[in-house]
């Protein structure tokens, strides 16, 4: 109890001492900055060891002794050599592995889970539907072709290219717009869960 | 100096302050205004009011306190509706410190409603390893989850011996903040799988996901604390989105005045040169 009481002031003064920078620069922010690095950097660290080094390569290396394992540190190491510029050419073998399977994984399935489905989406109905659905699918038709005649660069955008494109950019206006509206909604949302936070936990007011 | 000019020289440091008792008053004052249900968090309510009693929900904790604001509240409502419905949840995270969350809410929840740890729930923790993980999951969950987040051998609980594959699963519903998260879960598990999928993601990302409502590769989604205010209302629950509530909608006001006052300043300025 004693701790979690100790958590929460603590918790509640980094709190303060971040949103103090809202007035002006000053230690307490600077002190709170700093923590936070630290503290990432230190959190992250346990983590890359003892959730994906460890479980995943050094301990079947030493407990089950399966040396196959040894074949992704060499590798892995390999992505050290341009620092010997000698041997700096070693660097190509791992980023090429990487590079192979991301691009596999990635041809396949977002053609297959995003792509596809995506462009299926927008063959829709006009007939058989009633008037509200049959003006959306029209303007959801309408928003894909605009937008993407914006992007086709070979021709000089004048004429009805030009007047798509440009309907297009309105589109894409509407779109950045919600975007940022819902932006705006992000970042007070996270005030408000610190407020609750200092109300709450800290000051039990509410 | 009229008002005009007064206006387009106010300290940002007034807005800072106006903006902080938009927040603090109504959380100390309620004001109870209304919380409409959208049809995107409608659905999420639908498809777990659908499952069957005893089918497992796969939970993905896939954020960390940084966007714990907004997706908590979120986690809290699932995991009360599918213990009430008497659903199994199997927690896992994409991110690091989400399982931990998972447990958060997990703990404060299951005691109420009689839920034991490994027949009722269990969490296996943090998942490394993203697309290629899922892809491999989905397959074969003993291939990846061998312990649970305590290291008890997932065998010895009832519910890891329970999902053998994505077959098992009724629903996936992820809590996203990024990447990995929402997206993977539909472009690499819903593909490969056909597992339906639910989200609840942080509002900057949820403009993204109506593309995937649309097409119907999202089941239902809750997009920032607003969409877990209305599951709360949906689920009759007083949670910390559902207090909020008020303090954002009174927000939202100030800033549209605040816009709208920008651009008759700069309207005005322009006149003048």
């Amino acid at each position: 109890m004693i701790f979690q009481t100790i958590g929460i002031w603590i918790a509640a003064l980094l709190t303060l001492a971040i949103y103090s920078f809202l007035y002006k620069d000053n230690p307490f922010y600077k002190i709170a900055e700093y923590i936070f690095v630290g503290v990432s950097a230190g959190y992250w660290a346990v983590v890359l060891w003892f959730d994906f080094a460890w479980p995943n390569l050094f301990a079947p290396l030493i407990k089950q002794q399966n040396f196959f394992y040894l074949l992704p540190i060499i590798i892995g190491l390999m992505m050290f050599a341009p620092l010997i510029p000698k041997i700096s050419w070693l660097v190509r073998i791992p980023l090429t592995f990487t590079m192979g399977v991301a691009m596999a994984l990635q041809i396949t399935q977002i053609t297959q889970g995003d792509i596809f489905p995506q462009l299926q989406a927008t063959f829709l109905p006009f007939k058989g539907v009633n008037v509200y659905t049959s003006i959306t699918n029209l303007i959801i038709v309408i928003g894909v072709i605009t937008t993407l005649i914006y992007f086709y660069f070979s021709k000089e955008h004048k004429g009805p290219l030009g007047l798509a494109a440009k309907i297009g950019i309105w589109f894409m206006m509407v779109s950045f717009g919600a975007s940022f509206g819902y932006t705006v909604m992000a970042r007070i949302s996270l005030f408000i869960g610190r407020v609750y936070f200092l109300l709450h936990e800290w000051l039990r007011a509410i | 100096m009229n008002l005009i000019e007064r206006l387009s020289h106010l300290d940002r440091r007034v807005i800072f302050l106006l903006v902080a008792f938009a927040v603090v008053i109504p959380m100390l004052q309620p004001i109870g205004l209304p919380i409409d249900i959208t049809k995107p968090v409608k659905k999420v309510y639908d498809k777990i009011e659908s499952l069957a009693p005893g089918s497992i929900v796969l939970l993905s904790t896939d954020f960390d306190p940084g966007s714990e604001a907004e997706l908590y509240p979120a986690t809290e409502a699932i995991i009360e509706h599918c213990f009430r419905k008497n659903l199994k949840i199997y927690v896992m995270g994409l991110w690091p410190a989400g399982s931990d969350l998972g447990n958060l809410a997990l703990n404060k929840i299951a005691p109420r409603y009689n839920k034991n740890y490994g027949t009722d729930y269990i969490n296996v923790g943090y998942r490394p390893g993203g697309a290629v993980m899922l892809l491999s999951l989905g397959k074969n969950f003993g291939d990846i989850i061998k312990v649970d987040y305590q290291g008890t051998p997932i065998d010895l609980l009832e519910l890891g011996r329970a999902v053998k594959s994505s077959k098992n699963l009724g629903l996936v519903m992820t809590l996203s903040a990024g990447d990995p998260g929402i997206l993977h879960w539909i472009i690499y598990f819903h593909a490969r799988y056909g597992v339906p999928i639910c989200g609840a993601t942080t509002a900057i990302m949820a403009p993204q996901q109506y593309t995937y409502l649309g097409s119907g590769q999202l089941v239902g989604l809750l997009g920032g604390l607003k969409g877990a205010a209305e599951y709360e209302v949906l689920v009759n629950r007083k949670g910390r989105a559902s207090i909020g509530m008020d303090s954002q909608s009174i927000v939202h006001v100030l800033l549209v005045i605040f816009i709208l006052l920008g651009n008759i300043i700069l309207l005005h300025q322009k006149g003048k040169r």
